[in-house]
């Protein structure tokens, strides 16, 4: 029962829907340094967590430490946005769904998408259910990306595993005619899905970029929590 | 000995596996002189370290026993303990900590803050252990001191204060700057015997004079005086420095951070000054008792000589006088011929030889003052007993132990070897609380029972050795336990008349899963039964928890609560009211959905990057939960996880193969969780095998 209600609560599943998540293989969500791309991402991985499926979570710029606490503070807002909970319940709930959450910290430099490979493979030799996204945090887009890209396009088709990357963009970067930021505009075939979390005011606009048909859709999420605070 | 408090130190060193514990030990016993020649580890010299006495410690180059040992130094006596830093053997660590009054945490310089680190660090918070850190293996490739200390404070939350800085890394490590004095200090002669003192290298002025600054301005906060002087901008002084950093780390609030390389000579001198410096005499340290006499309040224990004494007994050896009993005094004073009362079964004793331990060497002492660490002859007691005066009754609080994990069956190959087994036993069962051993009943079988495969292992050989028994041991098998998972009433009555006197008796009640092994509840009301059975009732119950209705497991997590009954004026007793408790106890567990329970443990992998896929791999292919992984320095990267124990049998030559022997695992025990269906009916399955045979 709460695991639905927090689902249901989810900024993912109001912007996104829960089913659409992993449909198809890249999506994208965009947005400046500190306005909360890996905290929507959390948000992503925590849904499918909800949903009893293996999430595995890649940083190249943050420690498992922190990844940690990202989760954690994830799970406490979607905690909050719904109200008073038996806190016992909450915590078990958590202790529960967490176990299937991976999270990997590499070095960029040393990031090697073959490391991957071999753990996914290994999944596969035991016979176990594989992670139904990947998180992919701090992969930087302003380099050449291409190939590294190429390698995981190839993973999440041999795996059939939806992955999500966040993509920094920079202020004073215009936006590209089609309303693509331009570190994504290079790849924007590749990717099935893109937010891109916009701050106004007090608030953080999420505009669906890209998502099958839907785009230019506009959700407005509070800033310190990512909880959706207003449709329209 | 030292009478005088202030100047004595009782100190542990503790770390991580193969951080250089024992080497350090080895430098600070040549430093004070205590020793004349260095041995290493695992040296060419086939001597070994002094203070790895045992043959097998210093055939596989860990330290097994911790070894307790005294030096002198600048006036000071300082009584060190040497602990193992491999996790099956943690109960040494716990119990060296309980004893102690601060800690040198050595850290590798390249490695940095390790799980065994973490796990110390636990122990000496539970303790409230004051520490100094020391990073060690500067000379090491990759070394890097500020990240070690800045690791500190991410991963233990320490206070971490570099109090010195490296004149050189890696090959290039040639000595110190000591920031407090600002003075660079290089270690001459074959051992580094010979402290040189020197300006520092213009090249790193700037560096020193900044990172002082950050040091002073860390500090300042434990000492006004030295507030004071930096506001007023008088000069700051080397004492003002250091009372602060004394204060700070006294407290528990700073860790000051010392470097150098133990192997390589460098920097251990300064480290001993920092020992004497800012770690606390047993002055500066509150002990607390219990007053069995007084309501079992708490009293606090003067470190002083003339009040009556009270002793801690933290560690037992059997050596060739007989037991060895090493004891910490921590108030009054053991003279020989002393009269002293084990508080815990309230036999007599008279204190005989009082000696001083030089790791196997030993010295004759006349007495033992409070504040000092020492060992007494011929005391029959166990590891953790308390010896005070007879006007008291006073016992020390109680070292955590764990419950052990995995057992192994042994077999005698012969008579005398079944002898010289259970002597041996009987020895080992003494010494460590956490090694266990009983006969199997139906098996007849001797099970030993342990931290770990190493820890077993480890009994096993010395078994061999020590006690020339030659055992055949069996499959290692992990301790199960059996619990409830849900409410569940009973209502049984225990009725039986055959002839003579009959017996009967009824409970009602229910069972209920809690945190606890075993509760009882009485909540009897109106005298349905009489008080006088109630014990009976208990008894009954807690009876049932040793083996489990379902596979015969122990039981764990049950909360009883008996709500009503009946009795027989005649045909009842206690007899009768105890098989009722075991009846209504199989009427409710059946009904409590029972599971079954296996211990989870903690295993920490180390790799090189290359091999971290695999190794993930390795940990999913046994039931485990990867709980993250991290890529430490560009070159290692370490897993964290959480894995079945039943998994984990070889592990170490599967990892081994699978990574070309370059990586490491700790494993420690982390909790019981129920066990999956699917392998609930395979344990199933091997116990109804294994019936038939018996």
């Amino acid at each position: 029962m709460l695991k639905k209600d927090l689902i249901l609560k989810s900024p993912v599943s109001q912007t996104l829907g829960i089913e659409n998540v992993k449909d198809g293989r890249f999506g994208a969500v965009i947005s400046r340094a500190g306005v909360g791309k890996t905290s929507f991402l959390v948000q992503i991985a925590i849904t499918q967590l909800l949903r009893n499926e293996k999430i595995l979570h890649i940083s190249l710029v943050e420690p498992i430490e922190k990844i940690n606490l990202r989760y954690n503070d994830g799970y406490a807002n979607l905690i909050d946005s719904i109200g008073y909970v038996d806190p016992q319940k909450a915590v078990r709930l958590w202790e529960d769904v967490c176990t299937n959450k991976v999270g990997i910290s590499y070095n960029e430099s040393t990031f090697d998408t073959e490391k991957v490979r071999d753990y996914l493979k290994s999944f596969k030799k035991a016979d176990l259910t594989l992670p139904s996204i990947i998180i992919m945090d701090g992969l930087n887009f302003d380099k050449d990306v291409s190939g590294t890209l190429e390698k995981l396009d190839h993973l999440s088709r041999d795996f059939s595993i939806f992955i999500w990357f966040s993509i920094k963009s920079h202020r004073e970067e215009k936006l590209c005619d089609d309303g693509y930021p331009i570190q994504l505009e290079t790849y924007k075939d590749l990717f099935d899905k893109a937010i891109f979390l916009n701050p106004v005011e007090d608030k953080i606009e999420a505009v669906i970029l890209k998502d099958g048909t839907r785009t230019d859709q506009i959700f407005k999420l509070d800033s310190a929590t990512m909880m959706i605070a207003e449709k329209e | 000995m030292i009478r005088d408090l202030k100047r004595v130190r009782n100190i542990g060193i503790s770390a991580h596996i193969d951080s250089g514990k024992t080497t350090l030990t080895e430098r600070i016993l040549f430093y004070t002189a205590r020793i004349h020649k260095i041995n290493e580890v695992r040296g060419k010299d086939g001597v070994g370290a002094i203070m790895d006495s045992m043959d097998l410690e210093r055939e596989r180059g860990i330290t097994i026993a911790s070894a307790a040992t005294y030096c002198e130094w600048n006036n000071h006596n300082i009584n060190i303990i040497d602990t193992p830093g491999h996790v099956d053997f943690t109960v040494e660590v716990e119990r060296s900590l309980r004893v102690l009054d601060g800690v040198i945490l050595v850290l590798c310089s390249v490695s940095g803050v390790q799980s065994q680190s973490i796990t110390v660090d636990q122990q000496m918070k539970r303790y409230q252990v004051p520490c100094i850190a020391f990073v060690n293996k500067c000379d090491r490739s990759g070394a890097n001191p500020a990240k070690v200390s800045a690791q500190l404070r991410d991963k233990l939350g320490h206070n971490s204060v570099l109090m010195q800085l490296p004149i050189g890394l890696e090959d290039k490590h040639e000595g110190i700057i000591d920031l407090v004095s600002m003075r660079a200090l290089y270690f001459e002669g074959d051992n580094g015997e010979q402290v040189v003192v020197k300006d520092i290298p213009a090249n790193m002025m700037d560096e020193a004079k900044t990172t002082r600054e950050k040091m002073i301005d860390a500090v300042s906060l434990f000492s006004e005086a030295l507030t004071d002087a930096i506001l007023e901008e008088k000069e700051i002084t080397t004492e003002l420095i250091m009372d602060a950093v004394r204060t700070g780390t006294i407290s528990r609030q700073m860790t000051p951070v010392f470097l150098g390389s133990a192997y390589k000579n460098k920097a251990v001198q300064p480290l001993l000054d920092a020992v004497v410096n800012y770690l606390p005499s047993p002055l500066d340290i509150e002990n607390h008792a219990i007053d069995m006499d007084n309501n079992e309040e708490t009293v606090i224990l003067e470190s002083s000589f003339d009040k009556p004494t009270v002793a801690l007994a933290f560690k037992l050896e059997d050596g060739q006088y007989g037991q060895l009993t090493y004891i910490r005094v921590y108030q009054g004073c053991i003279d020989k011929g002393d009269t002293l009362i084990n508080s815990r079964d309230g036999k007599k004793f008279k204190a005989g030889r009082l000696i001083r331990m030089h790791s196997s060497q030993m010295e004759d002492v006349d007495a033992l003052p409070a504040g000092h660490i020492g060992a007494m002859f011929g005391i029959d007691c166990a590891s953790g007993d308390t010896f005070v005066s007879p006007q008291i009754n006073y016992t020390l609080l109680a070292m955590h132990i764990m419950e052990p994990v995995i057992s192994l069956s042994i077999v005698p190959k012969d008579n005398k070897a079944q002898i010289n087994m259970s002597k041996a036993l009987n020895r080992f069962t003494k010494e460590d609380p956490t090694f266990k051993t009983y006969v199997d009943r139906e098996t007849g079988d001797t099970i030993i029972q342990g931290m770990g495969e190493l820890h077993l292992e480890v009994y096993v050989e010395r078994m061999k050795r020590e006690y020339a028994a030659e055992v055949t041991t069996g499959q290692p098998r992990v301790a199960y336990r059996e619990t409830i998972t849900q409410k569940a009433l009973f209502n049984y009555t225990h009725k039986k008349q055959t002839g003579g006197a009959g017996q009967y008796g009824r409970v009602s009640g229910f069972l209920e899963p809690c945190d606890e092994d075993f509760i009882f509840v009485n909540k009897v009301t109106g005298g349905r039964i009489p008080s006088n059975y109630i014990p009976a009732c208990e008894h009954g119950f807690k009876g049932c928890m040793d083996k489990g209705p379902k596979l015969e497991f122990p039981v764990t997590g049950i909360k009883v609560t008996l709500e009503d009954g009946a009795y027989h004026a005649v045909d009842s007793s206690d007899m009768a009211f105890k098989a009722a408790a075991r009846g209504g106890f199989l009427e409710g567990y059946a009904k409590a959905k029972p599971v079954i329970k296996e211990p989870i443990m903690k295993v920490v992998i180390e790799t090189p990057n290359e091999f971290q896929g695999s190794c993930m791999g390795l940990i999913n292919q046994r039931r485990g939960i990867i709980q993250g992984s991290q890529e430490e320095g560009g070159i290692m990267s370490v897993i964290e996880s959480q894995v079945p124990l039943s998994e984990m049998f070889g592990f170490s030559t599967i990892l081994r193969s699978a990574t070309q022997g370059k990586a490491q695992f700790t494993m420690e025990f982390s909790i019981y969780k129920q066990v999956p269906q699917s392998v609930a009916e395979e344990i199933v399955r091997k116990k109804l095998e294994e019936k038939p045979k018996k």
